[in-house]
């Protein structure tokens, strides 16, 4: 089958949503597919929104391939006769973060109208699709929410998941991801300061904001904490994050409520390694279950420290729920045959 | 400094100026200090009408964090951003030079003249924009100045890997690289082999427009019964075989129809000191290929094309002369990527 993958993308950001697209080529192509990639710039602000989903709209690809697939917003509003979405989320200003500080335009009648006229034009354009697929249950249950839409949550893979491996439980709890004020590795630092044993804890990550960075690394200081907290403030190749996990005592991750169960949660799994997050990470949940495969406790520093206490004071508790979290990715088939089917049958 | 390329795309079809593209993209990003990355957006040029939401679509996206666009295409340099370079590879021609010549898709009536009126206005308020102007050739820096009264500065694309064109034997073939249609005129090569007497072979090789293409060559081989004398390699081929081919060829063969610039075939064969046998509607080639010094130019008639293969196969010795002479010619131009980089960024 001819395959165009179609996203948005802001240049020079690197990321999930990229990620997701990538992988996916190179599976479609293993499998003896066609592929073809494009990203479509697009800027997430209120006054040419419009103007530029218009364009999106007007890009023809209908002739040129058997199926297009469909990523972030507002690719979904591309047309072709045999669209399918894995959708990743909505464009949020809009949508779900409306009743927050992050909301696009004012909560007055204009405003409410420019949120509506968005809502109905994604519906109608969702509709088009043959399949909707989410990456979560959390945006699945958005889309039924707000446009109507049944969809099909799809959980996406790794790459290359097997280079992962396992050698044992060691003291460090480690936390990989871009490290953003959302993303909450200050919570991790505020637990570290209530821990009785000795369990150390590992953060890896770049950010796009040093004076956060700053905050985290003075919050080290300030506690002392410097002795029990490894704070690597860069971008870890992949080989580095294979090390760190193989010799992990758990995975620490724990977003604010965020849409999809994260790549951490999958690489912590695919190391053998229990993952400990929060009640409120949202989409993290929908793959950690609290004392099967992991650890989920209120977004509280006292109360992830004495999570933390409890792995390094039993080892054999913190290898029971690593390995049913590697049987977990099998229970929700989150492998690449499964992403390959639904998304080409 | 963040430097994006923009570029056209129809989907699944590659050919030199997506190469020159990515080739573009990797030079840059080899350069310190500078990040760069590929913007490709899928055109679409007919029906007529669909020119007119194509400038729509690209002058409706929105580009950030980029410091720098480099723009190589109708419709792509529409994209708006404050600070572009433009390295014209060709204008959108349907509304310019094959307008005028009667070859466009976009007919002489009312209607077709409104869309050339469009387009020419997009282009001209575009043009007022850059912060510099290139094109690829001679032929396109006439025709922007003809048709737009616009200057500009020529920047040969340089070859994307010249290290691989480094000459070898002087075999028993000619050798025609590119892509296969109707526009480069491989059917006329092949029909030339009927008329040719020393033995000399022709083989063929690079990817087809589209199947039809492919199998118009195929079915005229075997119906001018030229199995023995022709040689097809169609499809997608890796560069090692290309550049062997050009490397062991007696002489290059390449007949583009008023193509716009010197091209890749005909860079690649004077890099590896191999004269080329063209013809006289070729165009942009000829700015390098002159008839008896680094090549041979004759009327686009299969016994001409013949006469020519048979007299370099007759007089090695001159094939080869001509083929030493091509390359200095070549290498006299200094067209290098560090140069054609240093230009961009300016």
């Amino acid at each position: 089958m001819k395959i165009v993958l179609a996203s948005s993308f802001v240049p020079f950001t690197n990321g999930g949503g990229r990620f997701i697209v990538e992988w996916l080529e190179q599976k479609l192509v293993e499998c003896g597919h066609r592929v073809e990639r494009f990203y479509i710039p697009f800027v997430d602000r209120a006054e040419d929104l419009f103007d530029q989903i218009l364009a999106y709209r007007l890009i023809d690809l209908a002739d040129s391939c058997d199926r297009l697939i469909a990523f972030r917003p507002p690719s979904y509003v591309l047309y072709h006769p045999n669209k399918v979405l894995w959708f990743i989320h909505h464009i949020r200003a809009l949508y779900d973060l409306w009743d927050s500080p992050y909301r696009m335009v004012p909560d007055d009648a204009g405003g409410r109208a420019f949120r509506n006229r968005l809502i109905d034009l994604d519906t109608r354009a969702i509709r088009q699709a043959r399949r909707v697929f989410t990456n979560s249950k959390v945006v699945a249950n958005r889309l039924a929410r707000f446009n109507g839409i049944a969809a099909t949550p799809l959980y996406p893979p790794i790459m290359a998941p097997e280079r992962f491996r396992n050698d044992g439980y060691g003291d460090e709890i480690v936390a990989i991801s871009r490290v953003e004020p959302h993303k909450r590795q200050w919570l991790l630092l505020e637990a570290m300061r209530y821990v009785t044993t000795t369990v150390k804890l590992r953060i890896c990550g770049a950010s796009l904001s040093p004076p956060h960075v700053e905050t985290l690394q003075r919050a080290i200081a300030d506690h002392g904490l410097s002795h029990r907290v490894i704070f690597e403030d860069r971008w870890i190749s992949e080989e580095e994050k294979v090390e760190r996990l193989a010799t992990a005592l758990a995975v620490a991750y724990v977003p604010e409520d965020e849409d999809s169960y994260g790549y951490p949660s999958l690489e912590a799994a695919h190391a053998g390694k229990a993952v400990l997050t929060a009640s409120d990470s949202g989409g993290v949940l929908e793959l950690v279950t609290d004392g099967y495969n992991g650890i989920v406790a209120p977004p509280d520093p006292r109360a992830l420290a004495q999570a933390m206490d409890r792995l390094h004071c039993d080892h054999a508790l913190a290898a029971r729920m690593g390995a049913a979290n590697e049987r977990r990715l099998a229970e929700l088939h989150i492998d690449w045959p499964n992403v390959v089917d639904a998304l080409t049958s | 400094m963040k430097v994006l390329i923009l570029n056209n795309a129809a989907p699944f079809i590659r050919g030199g100026a997506e190469e020159l593209a990515d080739c573009l993209v990797q030079r840059l990003n080899a350069t310190r200090g500078v990040e760069a990355e590929l913007l490709r957006i899928p055109f679409r040029w007919e029906p007529a009408e669909r020119i007119v939401d194509e400038i729509v679509l690209n002058r409706n996206l929105r580009l950030y964090n980029v410091d720098r666009t480099i723009a190589l295409k109708f419709p792509d340099y529409l994209i708006p951003h404050s600070d572009k370079t433009l390295w014209l590879l060709h204008q959108f021609r349907q509304a310019y030079d094959l307008y005028e010549s009667g070859l466009s898709h976009l007919c002489s009536d009312q209607r077709g003249a409104e869309i050339v009126r469009l387009v020419r206005k997009a282009d001209e308020q575009l043009f007022a924009t850059c912060r510099r102007i290139f094109t690829n050739s001679p032929v396109t820096q006439g025709r922007l100045k003809k048709f737009n009264g616009i200057d500009s500065t020529v920047l040969h694309p340089p070859l994307n890997d010249p290290f691989q064109f480094k000459g070898g034997e002087y075999g028993s073939y000619i050798f025609a690289g590119g892509r296969v249609g109707d526009g480069k005129r491989q059917k006329l090569l092949i029909e030339a082999m009927r008329y040719v007497r020393s033995g000399v072979r022709l083989v063929v090789a690079g990817p087809p427009d589209d199947q039809a293409a492919g199998a118009a060559l195929e079915t005229l081989v075997a119906t001018r019964d030229l199995r023995g004398q022709v040689e097809l390699r169609l499809g997608y081929r890796a560069r090692d075989e290309i550049a062997a081919l050009v490397n062991g060829a007696l002489a290059c063969g390449y007949l583009p129809i008023d193509e716009d610039s010197v091209g890749y075939v005909t860079m690649e064969a004077f890099a590896a000191a191999k004269a080329v046998v063209t013809v006289r509607d070729a165009g942009g080639l000829l700015e390098i290929v002159h008839d008896e010094e680094t090549g041979l130019v004759v009327d686009p008639e299969p016994q001409a094309i013949a006469t020519a293969f048979d007299r370099l196969a007759g007089d090695r010795r001159r094939a080869m002369a001509m083929g030493r002479a091509a390359k200095e010619l070549l290498d006299s131009k200094g067209i290098t990527w560090e140069k054609t980089i240093a230009r961009l960024l300016d």
